[in-house]
């Protein structure tokens, strides 16, 4: 069973439950009357922004971008690609960029760079998980679910080699699943 | 888009810090490997006895990152260094990277197979370093 490799439940499901419901309200009244283009980074944002978005009441829209990570493209191009990119122009409308985690901050400052040449009225950050240990690039966070230590975090969306991500709640994962006999914290 | 700032290939002192530019080269952050040189002790006739020069200085951002070694005694000596530098420049931004964070992040990217290496040549485990 995947519950067998979590070391410790960091956020229960009804814990995410209330702050995305929070977040859901909060991005509702600030956005009303604006139309918002939610915009998601596959894959890992999927679960919280589909919860998020049926907790807002107000008329929006949702675009999806996938852009390459490091570690699985370091044999290619050797610079980061937009692997898929929005379907509609941005231009003009009042962005929210959707995210489940920011760490080091470098994908997403990649993102708001690309995402700005677009000419969008507003763009703001609502991000679920807040890791601020270990951040390189500045990130103005508009919307913050949660703000974690430095742990290895799994579920809700969040993967290690692509499992995981249909747990539940946000949970620690066992250092020996990646062979290791003490956690890197 | 940025672009890596210093002239042809630096000497990286540790693998760690070449994955490192690798990384901030993908994620196109530009970077300068060791541009400053900070004195942050000087003898009785004010002729300076120890510097420290921040592996890493990122432009864009503002702020000089340093990774450590995976030795214990290292670890300290750089910590007492960082203290001076921040007491005595505190305009300045610096991010101390310890081996297990830039361990996380090799995790995080999958990379495992290079923290193997870097264990190997350094005779740990993979991800079992020890703490500041």
């Amino acid at each position: 069973m995947i519950h067998d490799d979590v070391e410790e439940v960091l956020l229960t499901d009804a814990q995410i439950r209330t702050r995305v419901a929070e977040l859901g309200a909060q991005l509702s009244q600030d956005f009303d009357g604006r139309d918002p283009v939610l915009v998601s980074v596959l894959k890992g944002s999927i679960i919280f922004l589909a919860d998020l978005v049926r907790a807002m009441e107000i008329p929006l829209s949702v675009d999806l971008m996938e852009v390459s990570s490091y570690g699985a493209s370091t044999e290619s191009s050797g610079q980061v690609r937009i692997l898929k990119d929005l379907s509609r122009p941005i231009e003009g409308r009042h962005v929210v960029v959707v995210e489940d985690i920011i760490d080091t901050g470098l994908t997403l400052n990649y993102l708001l760079r690309y995402l700005r040449d677009k000419g969008p009225a507003s763009l703001g950050i609502c991000c679920l998980l807040d890791k601020p240990a270990r951040r390189l690039a500045p990130i103005e966070i508009d919307y913050r679910g949660f703000t974690i230590p430095d742990r290895f975090v799994i579920g809700y969306g969040l993967d290690y080699d692509e499992r995981y991500r249909n747990l539940p709640y946000i949970g620690v994962l066992r250092p020996s699943v990646y062979g290791a006999s003490a956690a890197p914290e | 888009m940025a672009a890596r700032l210093t002239d042809g290939s630096p000497r990286f002192a540790h693998q760690s810090e070449a994955e490192l530019a690798r990384i901030l080269d993908f994620y196109q952050v530009a970077w300068r490997y060791e541009p400053d040189l900070f004195p942050i002790s000087w003898n009785a006739d004010g002729a300076v006895v120890e510097s420290f020069a921040p592996d890493f200085y990122l432009p864009e951002i503002d702020l000089y990152v340093e990774l450590t070694t995976l030795k214990q005694a290292l670890v300290r000596k750089k910590n007492r260094k960082l203290r001076w530098l921040r007491q005595l420049y505190p305009e300045i931004r610096v991010k101390l990277f310890y081996a297990r964070d830039f361990n996380a992040l090799m995790l995080k990217y999958g990379r495992l197979d290079f923290l193997a290496d870097v264990a190997a040549m350094n005779g740990n485990g993979p991800l079992n370093e020890p703490a500041p």
